[in-house]
Parts: C-alpha cells; structure tokens; sequence
C-alpha cells in the first residue's frame, strides 16, 4: 500500500532530519573535526535522496483525483510531515554553511569554541546511514571543498520547496494531528547508551481537555 | 553571507538589528585561545568529568584585562555577554549574570548563538518542551506547560511532526557519550532560557516587536520626489537652535522627576518588580490621584486635560463656576473627530443645535469670523469641521478657566488629599513570588464596558444641571431640554 511506504520513508527522513541536527550543533565546537565534516556531507546527500523519492511518491499520491477523502485527508497529513522535515532540514543546511564558513579547520589562529563537548558524533552519523560503522575516506580539504557543494545543495533544496509550493494544493493548516498533547510520554523509548540505572515509575500524563486519564511505565535505561 | 532567509520568509518579518552580535563573537573567539584567553578548568561531576568550564572571576578579569576598564564594567559586560547567550551559567541557570566568584560557566555552541538572519521558530520549541517532557517523564515547570499547551493549540497541525521529531532528536542524542549528552542538555536548555526566558529572568533577546519592512531594501527615489522635498524644505518654518534647545531643556527640567528611567518610580516600577501597585494607582477612574499626577497638571493644560482623572476634576470646577459648556463643546469636538465616519453627520448636527446656534441651550462664546466659517463648513460637514471653533475654545479655557482652577478650592482639596506612596523595597525572595503571581491585566473589551456603563449612570443619574449632560449621550436618543444660555 502506498500508504505503508511513504511512512516508512517519512520516519527515515525524520531519522536524518534529526542526526544532521545534531551534527550541526557540533558544528565550530570542541566536537568539530575532519570526521564531522564527513559525517555531514553524507548525512546531508542521503538526506537529499530520501526527500527527492519523499516528494516523487507524495506528489504522485496527491495528484490522483480518483482517491477518497479520508485516504486525502492522510496524504495531506504526510505532506505537512514531509514539508516540516524539509524546512529543518532547509534551516539546518544553511546554518552548516554560515558555521562552517566561519570556522574553517586548518587555520591555526582561528580556534574552535570550547564548550566541553569533546567525543565524537560518528554514532549519531551511523544512526542516520544506517550502518553499524563508519568508514572515512575524506580528503583533508573537506572543510572548504565541501562548502561549495553545499551551497549549491541549497540552491536546490530551495528551489524544491518552492516548486512543492506552488505545485501542491495543500492548506497545512487545515490538517488535523493525530497524536494528542503528551503522546510523546507513550511509546517505549530505544535502548541507547546510558550508564544512569534503571528507573520505573507509573505516571499520569500531563492534563487533556476530554479528562482521559493514561496510566503508563516509562522506563529509562 | 550569500545566501539569505528573507527569501522565504514569508511572514516578512525583519528582526531589528542589532549590530552588538558580531562584536560580541569576535571577543568570544578570542576567549577561546589556549595561551591569551580564558582558563579553563574541568567541571567535577557526580560521575564524569567535563572540561571547559570558566569561573567568573576568571571572566571578569580576563575582560578587565582586554578593554583595559574596571572590573564593575568588566561586570557588566560579562553579564550582557551571558545575557545575549554567548556564555551560559551552569548553576542557577535561570540568572543570566556573571557572578564575580568561583561560580562556573561555559561558552555555547555556535549553532545556538544568538543571530539576527534567523528567527527562532516556535516550531523548535514546540520540540524542545516534548523533548524535555519525554526527559521529565510529564512534569514540566508551570511556565513550560503553559506554553506547551499553548503551542498544542496553535501549531496542532504540526503536532504528528513535533512528536516525530521529538522521538528521533531524543534518541540520536542518546548515541553519544555520556558526558557530551550532559553538555548537550545544558547548551539547548540554556538556549531556551534566553529566547524563551522563564518569569523573572531578564534575557538580552528579548527585543520586542519586529519591524515590518525590511531595512536594507533600496528605497524608491525619483527626481520628481526630489524635487517636492526640496521645495518643502525651503518652505518649511524655521527656528532658532537656540530656541529650541531652551524648550527641550526646560522640557527636560519639568519632566525629569516624572520618568520612570531617570528617577524613582513610587511606590516600584511594575516591568522591574512584577508589583502592579503604580498601575492600580494611577488607574483612569480613580478616586483619590497620587501626589506626582496632581502636580503633573499643573505643567500645562494640555496634561490635564489629556489625564482623564484631571479632566474629572476641571470638569467639577466648571460645574462650581455655570461655564461647564465650554469643556463639553471640546469633548463634543473631539468625539467628532476621533468617532465612527457614519455617526459623523448627526453628531456634528447636535453639537450645532446644543453648543453653536442662535439661542441653543449651551451657546458657547466665539467669535464672529470663527462662527461663520464653522456654520458654513457644516453645511458639509466633515471630521475637522469644527477644528477652529476648538481651537478658539481651547485657547479661552487655557488662558482663562485654567488659571482660576488653579488656585481654586476644588484643586487645593485634591490635591491635600492626593497620596504619596512610599517606596517598596523587595527582598529577592519576594520579587521571585512576585514574578509568579504575574497575571494578565483586565482586557480592553472589559475595560472599555466598563467605561460605557459608568458614562451611563453618570448621565443617569444626573441632576437637571445641565453640565452634566454629555454630547456623546445623543446616541441614546436623549434630548437636551432647551434653556436660556448661560453666563460665562
């Protein structure tokens, strides 16, 4: 079903969404290096790719008139999901070329901020490739050479959002969401790598309009 | 920078500028340098241990030491630097000063530093609270469920997507160390308490309104405009400089004691110590004014006639004195002019037969020039038909009724029983509770019933005396009852 598909494209392309992010925060700090850039580069192009086939399949999905208001209603729900992603990603892409311009790796009188952050974010890069590993094999002008592509990356990225614009007839705020205040607190969070030990607890979620009071174990390893 | 965000934005918002941001990273960079700047010192936790923290005294001393200036200024500008977000304290993280002893900071990516090409988007902080809500397990501080719910409300169309995002964001940051998940925390934790400070905290971000037009567009010139400048400028009426500085310097000299900025603001200024007791006390409608509001009067009669509490008062001394028409014809002017385009026609027609006509009931002094350039502008009436007339009028109450009110009993008693409060003195646990007692003031439209209905009764309930009777109360359909006209 097409449905199935484009949501498991979405979620990856809101996995991606967040990795970059968290790579452009290292951006400049302490946490910067060769390895950073790399990992950007290539968080960025498969960022790239999975929202070019995101828009091929949703554009395709919405442009059919034969569909019914319900399976509309969900498609244009995907849309805000996906055109939301795209502005993080948008914002977040020009930010990397403002901070990577601003803090080039090689010049030795131009110092990397110190705020504490000292480990690497080649976890977080692989969580976004979805490999166990990385492997870099970079040149060691990454941190300037990579800047022109990336401005004309954005040059792109742009330029799609503004044709998705145009193109597709979708009031965002028309939709309606699914997930109700709180629905972050119910889901299982993944095992990540904490040292802090195990804590349960039962808590009420936060008040909702219609009383419905859930009760759940959050889990925090 | 080549690649701007105005492009897109289509809100066309332009935050104002503010130049301080480039400076200010220029000093940080050269903070950051291992031999002329900053020491740093690690952070001793529980269980890791975290480089990079600097102690304020260090900060201090080290910005003494670069702009060659006294440590209270060094001060100040370690405080402005933590305030606009550059740095960021890590105990007590919701004071954003420097505090001139061992108490520990820490300098801020450069992803979250403040900037004027990118606006900080609800939409990110919608994220951050789930984030935060999903790390409190539901308990978030009052001021954080208030604007949780709110953006629940207003950005719900975006909510699946805020939730998505949450989720994943909070689980690639647990693919880090431990130690750089604790940094991390602080960095985004300190970058919401400036754009989105809690109540009682001061944050240098915290601008105000945005422009509406873009200050770096080209403006429209064209030799025509040129040309109409010009020729206004020549025929402009000039003064002397020397003039004109007197007046702002006596303007100066009278208002000094009465603002806010450059002297006490009795009994507390409510912006700094969340204590609305000057604003209840300096209400519109109230009965007794504060001593400063009655001397205010006495400047001009423009204040007092623009303080609605001393128009009150005015308005009483000429009730004392039979010339209270004189007062009801300017408000009946000013009413015309500031009120509804569809009510205009009738109100300018009532305030003819009440106030202008030959034998009407409140016949009004002026003269003969002023009266006949007003009845035949009223043939067509308009908003500033009856400007001269006003004019005239104002100028008779200014040089005139002014100064007897002034040394008239009705003043005197207002003024012997006008207070004067004394200055609050707040401990700082009590301007904490204050900032949480913080609640919104009544709503206009409230206020504006209000208002109506006291007009009301005090047409209501008021005696044959006709200066009583208000212009503004023909739209109920009252008629005047026609009488001699009074002796000014």
């Amino acid at each position: 079903m097409g449905k199935e598909e484009c949501k498991t494209m979405l979620d990856a392309l809101n996995k991606v969404t967040a990795c970059y992010r968290h790579l452009v925060i290292a951006l400049g700090s302490t946490s910067d290096s060769q390895n950073l850039r790399e990992e950007l580069k290539r968080t960025r192009k498969k960022a790239q790719e999975l929202a070019v086939a995101n828009r091929t399949k949703l554009t395709s999905l919405l442009k059919d008139k034969t569909i019914s208001k319900e399976d509309r209603a969900e498609y244009e729900r995907l849309w805000v999901l996906f055109s939301s992603s795209m502005e993080l990603l948008e914002v977040d892409m020009k930010r990397s070329l403002e901070i990577g311009q601003d803090f080039p790796l090689k010049v030795p009188t131009r110092h990397l901020i110190q705020t504490g952050m000292t480990g690497s974010t080649t976890t977080v890069a692989a969580r976004a490739m979805s490999v166990q590993n990385m492997k870099y094999e970079a040149d060691s002008n990454i941190d300037t050479a990579d800047l022109r592509d990336l401005q004309s990356e954005i040059t792109q990225v742009s330029q799609m959002m503004e044709e998705m614009e145009m193109k597709v007839q979708v009031a965002p705020w028309a939709v309606e969401a699914k997930q109700e205040a709180g629905a972050e607190l119910k889901s299982n969070m993944s095992v990540g790598n904490s040292s802090v030990g195990v804590i349960s607890i039962c808590e009420e979620e936060p008040k909702e309009e219609d009383g419905v009071l859930n009760v759940y174990i959050a889990t925090c390893e | 920078m080549t690649i701007r965000n105005a492009i897109r934005d289509h809100g066309q918002r332009y935050r104002p500028r503010m130049a301080c941001l480039k400076k200010a990273e220029k000093v940080l960079l050269e903070m950051q340098d291992p031999k002329t700047g900053v020491k740093s010192q690690p952070q001793r936790l529980v269980i890791t241990t975290i480089p990079h923290a600097i102690s304020g005294e260090d900060i201090i001393a080290w910005l003494a030491d670069r702009f060659q200036i006294d440590s209270q200024e060094a001060r100040n500008l370690g405080s402005m630097l933590v305030a606009l977000g550059y740095i960021y304290p890590l105990q007590d993280h919701k004071r954003l000063v420097i505090k001139p002893d061992a108490s520990l900071y820490r300098f801020q990516t450069p992803y979250f530093w403040p900037t004027q090409q990118w606006p900080v988007e609800d939409t990110d902080y919608a994220i951050y609270l789930a984030k935060r809500n999903i790390r409190k397990k539901g308990i978030l501080e009052l001021h954080e469920q208030e604007q949780y719910n709110r953006l629940h409300k207003w950005m719900n169309h975006k909510w699946d997507f805020i939730v998505m995002q949450a989720k994943e964001q909070y689980r690639a940051a647990k693919e880090r160390k431990k130690p750089d998940r604790v940094v991390f925390d602080c960095q985004e934790r300190a970058y919401w308490v400036v754009h989105r400070p809690p109540p009682g905290t001061v944050s240098a971000m915290d601008y105000g309104l945005e422009r509406r037009i873009d200050p770096n567009a080209d403006e429209v010139t064209g030799e025509s405009l040129h040309m109409i400048f010009t020729q206004q400028s020549i025929m402009r009426p000039r003064v002397k400089s020397s003039v004109s500085i007197g007046a702002l310097v006596k303007y100066c000299a009278t208002y000094n004691s009465h603002d806010p900025f450059l002297s006490k603001c009795l009994p507390s200024n409510p912006w700094l110590t969340d204590d609305v007791t000057y604003w209840t006390l300096n209400m519109p409608n109230v009965e007794i004014p504060t001593k400063m509001r009655v001397e205010r009067w006495t400047f001009s009669f423009r204040e007092l006639l623009s303080d609605p509490r001393g128009r009150d008062d005015f308005r009483l001394f000429l009730k004392k004195e039979f010339s209270g028409e004189n007062l009801a014809f300017w408000e009946g002017c000013e009413d015309l002019k500031w009120g509804t385009a569809a009510t205009m026609r009738e109100k300018a027609e009532h305030i003819y037969k009440t106030f202008l006509a030959r034998g009407a009931p409140r016949w009004i002094n002026i003269d003969g020039k002023t009266m006949e350039i007003t009845v035949k502008g009223l043939k067509h009436p308009h908003r500033y038909v009856l400007e001269a007339a006003q004019t005239h009028i104002y100028m008779l109450m200014k040089k005139d009724s002014f100064g007897r009110y002034m040394k008239s009993p009705v003043f005197k008693d207002t003024l012997k029983k006008a207070i004067a409060p004394e200055e609050h003195k707040f401990t700082d646990a009590q301007l904490e509770q204050n900032a949480k007692n913080r609640r919104p003031s009544l709503s206009p439209i409230i206020l504006r019933q209000q208002e109506l209905e006291q007009k009301a009764k005090m047409a209501a309930s008021a005696p044959v005396d006709i200066t009583q009777v208000m212009s503004k109360l023909s739209k109920q359909g009252k008629e005047v009852a026609p009488r001699p006209p009074s002796k000014n």
